[in-house]
Order: C-alpha cells, then sequence, then structure tokens
C-alpha cells in the first residue's frame, strides 16, 4: 500500500471511529438537543455519502433525494404491511434504489459535467411528480403517515433510544458500504476523476466502475431515506425535495471531497452550526452557500483536505531540517 | 499462414473518414510479435488516427483490426487494452497528483497484473532515474521522466503490442535513447509488437527494421528504412518537406 492510500484508509476508519460518540452521547445524556443533533448528523452523514461516492469518480449526483424516497417509501410500505424488522427495513431501503439505479444508470452515466447535473436533477422532479400522481401507492401529497417504527426482533425500537439507535445503526451501515465500495475500487474510481483516458487505456472499463459507484450511491442513499422515514414515521415528498441535496454537496465539500472524513466534519459542522443559529433558520441556505463559496476558493480540499495539506508540508519542512542537521553533524 | 502472423497485430483495409474528411484509406499491415515497426509522415498525414483506431479510441469506417485472427474491429478502448494491445501518447500522460509507485500500482492492476515490479521494471526505473522519486507526485517531476514513467506504466499493464506515439516528442537529445532501452526491453524481455510514431528520423533508423510512410492518408511506401528513405516520392513528400 502506497503512503497516499495508506493515509486516505487512515482517515475513512478514522471517520467511522467518530461516529461512535454519536451513538453514545444521546444515550447517556437525558438532551433532547443532543438526541435531535445525533439523528441529524447520522441522515446527514448517510446521504452525504451518496453524494462523496459519486465524487470519487468526479461526477456530481443530484439524485440523492429520489434514491432517498426510494428508500423512504419501500420501507415504509414494508412497515404499513406489517414488517417491522430494522435488518429487513434495511435491507429493502437499500435494494429498491440499488436496483431502479441499474437501469437509470445505464442512461444516464454516458452524460459528464453539467449534462449529468441537470439530468440527475431533472429526476428528482420526476419523481416528485410521480409521487403527487400516484395517490394510491404512496399516498400523493399526503405521503404515507403513521409508519410503524423499526424493531430488532423482540426489541422495540420506539422509545427515545430507538429514536436515537436507528439512524445511526443506518449511518454506521451507510459508512461500511461506502468504506468497502470506495476502497476496493479507489485506484478506480480515482482514476476514473483525474484521467479517465488514461485508465481507459490502461483497461479500466469505465462504464462497469460507474455503475458500481451509481448502484450503491442509490442504496446508501435510501438508507438515508429510510431513517428519516422512521424518525418522522413518515414518508412525505416534502421530505426529498429535490433542493435537498445542495446541503449535501455543501456538507461534502466543505468537509473534504476526498476522504469520509471529510463527509463526517462537513455533515457535523454544518448541522451544528444550523442549530446553533437556529433561530436564523430562513438563512441556513444562505449560509450554506456562502460557506460554500469561501471553501472553494480558499481551500479547494475542503477543512479536512486543507488540514492534510498543512500537514504534509510541515512534515516535509520538518524532515528537510532534521536531514540538514544530520549532516552539519556530520559534516 | 505463418505462425508469425497467426498472433500478428493486423489492420486490414482500415479507412477512418470523419464526415466529408477522409483521413487515411485501404491501410493494411501487420506487427508481428517482437517486431519493430516504424510509421512516419507529415503532421496530418493520419498517423495518430491510426493508432486511436488501432486502440479502439475511433471505431474504423471501414476495414478490421485483428489480433491473429481475433477480430477486435469496433471493440471499446479497455477491452482492447485487455486483449494485449496498449497505447501511449503524445503528451506526458500520468496520474498527476499521485506518485510514482502509486501510478505504476495503477498501471498493473488495471491491465491484470497484481504482483508488485516484475517484467524488470524496477531496472528501467533505475536506468531512467526514476527509481529515487518513487513517492513524488508525478506532476513534480521533470517532462523527461513524466514521459518515461508514461511509457513504463504501458509496459506494466502487460500488453502483448505497443502503439508508441511519439515516444520521443519533447525529449532532449540525450534522452532519446532511453526510449531504444525502453523499446529493446519490451521487445526482448516481454517479447512485444511494437508500432511507432514517430518524427525524430535518426530513432526510427536505429530503432525501425521496417517502416510505413503515409501521405494524405495513404501508404505512401513501406519496407527498410534505408530503402524507403532513399525513394524520391518519400523525399519529397515528408523529408524534404521537414528540409525546407
Amino acid at each position: 500500500m502506497t503512503p497516499n492510500r495508506h493515509r486516505d484508509f487512515k482517515l475513512d476508519i478514522c471517520s467511522v471511529v467518530l461516529i461512535l460518540p454519536l451513538l453514545v452521547a444521546p444515550l447517556l445524556t437525558e438532551s433532547p438537543l443532543l438526541d435531535s443533533l445525533s439523528f441529524q448528523i447520522a441522515i446527514g452523514v448517510s446521504a452525504t455519502l451518496a453524494v462523496y461516492i459519486m465524487l470519487r469518480m468526479g461526477l456530481l449526483s443530484f439524485t440523492v433525494p429520489a434514491f432517498m424516497a426510494f428508500g423512504a417509501y419501500a420501507a415504509a410500505m414494508l412497515a404499513k404491511g406489517g414488517t417491522t424488522n430494522l435488518l429487513l427495513l434495511m435491507a429493502i431501503s437499500f435494494l429498491v434504489p440499488a436496483l431502479i439505479a441499474v437501469p437509470l444508470g445505464a442512461m444516464v452515466l454516458r452524460l459528464k459535467g453539467i449534462y449529468f447535473i441537470f439530468i440527475t436533477f431533472v429526476f428528482n422532479e420526476i419523481l416528485q411528480l410521480i409521487i403527487f400522481e400516484t395517490p394510491t401507492l404512496t399516498g400523493g401529497s399526503d405521503g404515507i403517515s403513521g409508519v410503524p417504527p423499526a424493531t430488532l426482533f423482540s426489541l422495540d425500537l420506539a422509545g427515545r433510544a430507538g429514536i436515537v439507535l436507528v439512524p445511526v445503526v443506518v449511518c454506521a451501515a451507510a459508512m461500511l458500504c461506502t468504506l468497502l465500495v470506495t476502497q476496493r475500487f479507489r485506484a478506480e474510481f480515482t482514476s476514473i476523476e483525474e484521467n479517465e483516458t488514461l485508465a481507459e487505456s490502461l483497461g479500466v472499463a469505465i462504464w462497469k466502475y460507474r455503475t458500481i459507484g451509481f448502484v450503491a450511491s442509490a442504496g446508501v442513499a435510501g438508507l438515508a431515506g429510510f431513517a428519516l422515514a422512521n424518525m418522522l414515521a413518515t414518508a412525505h415528498p416534502s421530505s426529498f425535495a429535490s433542493w435537498s441535496v445542495i446541503n449535501f454537496i455543501a456538507y461534502a465539500f466543505i468537509g473534504g471531497r476526498g476522504t469520509m472524513l471529510g463527509v463526517v466534519a462537513g455533515s457535523a459542522l454544518l448541522i451544528v452550526m444550523n442549530s446553533i443559529f437556529s433561530s436564523y433558520a430562513q438563512l441556513s441556505a444562505g449560509m450554506n452557500g456562502v460557506l460554500l463559496l469561501v471553501v472553494m476558493i480558499a481551500a479547494p480540499g475542503g477543512l479536512v483536505g486543507t488540514c492534510v495539506r498543512l500537514y504534509g508540508a510541515a512534515k516535509t519542512r520538518v524532515n528537510g531540517a532534521l536531514t540538514a542537521h544530520v549532516q552539519e553533524e556530520r559534516a | 499462414m505463418s505462425s508469425a502472423s497467426i498472433t500478428a497485430l493486423r489492420v486490414k483495409g482500415a479507412t477512418k473518414q470523419f464526415g466529408g474528411l477522409k483521413v487515411f484509406e485501404g491501410i493494411s499491415f501487420e506487427v508481428a510479435p517482437g517486431g519493430v515497426m516504424g510509421v512516419i509522415g507529415p503532421n496530418g498525414a493520419g498517423k495518430t488516427t491510426l493508432i486511436n483506431v488501432m486502440c479502439g479510441m475511433l471505431k474504423p469506417t471501414s476495414g478490421r483490426i485483428l489480433i491473429g485472427d481475433q477480430d477486435i474491429t469496433g471493440k471499446p478502448l479497455h477491452a482492447v487494452s485487455r486483449l494485449g494491445v496498449a497505447r501511449s501518447f503524445q503528451q506526458t500522460n500520468t496520474f498527476r497528483s499521485v506518485s510514482v509507485d502509486e501510478n505504476l500500482f495503477r498501471a498493473q492492476r488495471f491491465g491484470g497484473s497484481h504482483g508488485g515490479l516484475d517484467l524488470g521494471l524496477s531496472e528501467l526505473l533505475e536506468e531512467f532515474g526514476l527509481i529515487r522519486h518513487l513517492h513524488e507526485p508525478s506532476e513534480k517531476l521533470p517532462y523527461g521522466l513524466q514521459k518515461m514513467l508514461g511509457l513504463i506504466m504501458v509496459l506494466a499493464a502487460r500488453p502483448r503490442f505497443l502503439l508508441l506515439d511519439e515516444p520521443a516528442a519533447g525529449l532532449e537529445r540525450r534522452e532519446r535513447t532511453q526510449v531504444d532501452r525502453f523499446v529493446e526491453h519490451a521487445r526482448s524481455r516481454l517479447g512485444c509488437g511494437i508500432l511507432i510514431v514517430e518524427h525524430d528520423m535518426e530513432l526510427v533508423r536505429r530503432l525501425c527494421p521496417y517502416i510505413l510512410v503515409l501521405e494524405a492518408g495513404r501508404l505512401l511506401a513501406q519496407g527498410s528504412p534505408a530503402d524507403v528513405l532513399s525513394r524520391k516520392e518519400v523525399i519529397d513528400a515528408y523529408l524534404g518537406a521537414s528540409e525546407e
């Protein structure tokens, strides 16, 4: 493993470890604020990971809200039908959007740049329209309400602990899936992002890896959608509005789109900031926009990327100084 | 059919046309395993387009590309590469943000080889002075080293045939001997059949026992360099023009 790969792997593992306090903190306190932050961050991280997977291949996908909706509605329908097992609900919320992503990917993954962004954005709008026009299946503008909470074997996850626990378990599953896909295909994904022609000339089937990433991204978004529907006890179209993807993109870019740690840092930071400044909630989108601009201009690698770059530069300077010192001593 | 032509890379009657513009027409030749063939011609003769067609980046308008009897016409670039026909690029072409060893790792992985630096590549890295830059990002390397890294990456993908698009372009005169060394290594150690598109006539004379001359999309002449480069029509069409 070369130093870069080793470093990125460590940062990704670090992000998984950082998620543990989310699991523990609210259960040790009686703070509703911490409960709220915990599930918001867990859902935010899960949805942002769906954006992150596609960004690893240089594709900015706007389909996340649509795939979240597929996951949420599939799980809500199953739960309303009487199947409330957490693992089954997670499985269905992953599989349904992942399966839909296969034919959709065949159509849209040949596009790049603004064309890809545009078509994936339009897909959200089409799905919203379908939801509104199919009230017998999806509840239309009312959504599917009264979704029973998930259970785990004999354990009822309806209480406060359950509301916190389910998003965190979902987030852990989303992180694991993302870690597996992005580490297993790291070389292919990053090569496609950096130099697609060279990668293909060396034998990389671009369409294959784009499809793998798109399917994994859809599944992870579906998990986030399920966590949201479970928490709200409702699968409602307004929860999956097209514009919501802007927040997830902001989390990824501000935290740093090169590692999962960036996703965790960006999501946590912005969600906590939005909570602190909640009295100015109507300004949150504007604040995210300004932050996004500042980071794109001043620190294109995001918070984590910039820290890694500064650390690398400092390390090189120290090593240089040490080498010079040793040479002086020898002389 | 001879045993050599069974596994040779064969171009049969290839024509490439963009709308009304015919880049080349009815080109036929074959590159034998372990053989080195040069393709020369003035700018715009269709040399790079020929490589693009052979490697799968472009589909020929008509004609066929074969490895032995296996038809690879129209197969995509990655599939042709996996079948053993790899290409290099005129300009430096590496994964710029990552280190030299990461570049080599990726080339080996994408080519289906995971066994560390084998194929004698470490010898080439040593000789070309890349070994001491293994952990540096490739974009920090001087142009010549980036160019040689690009060539070694192609070799790391374990090709059976190499299509080298102006491998000496942009290199200093003393660096060009590294291209000789590279070609010799690919031919003798891996048994690669090699097609070289190049403007450096000295290099072509040194490396290629057989050359094709393309001019305005047609095959003007073919044969040994001594024979072909002394023909009046070749001198008029190519060498004469370049000397003016």
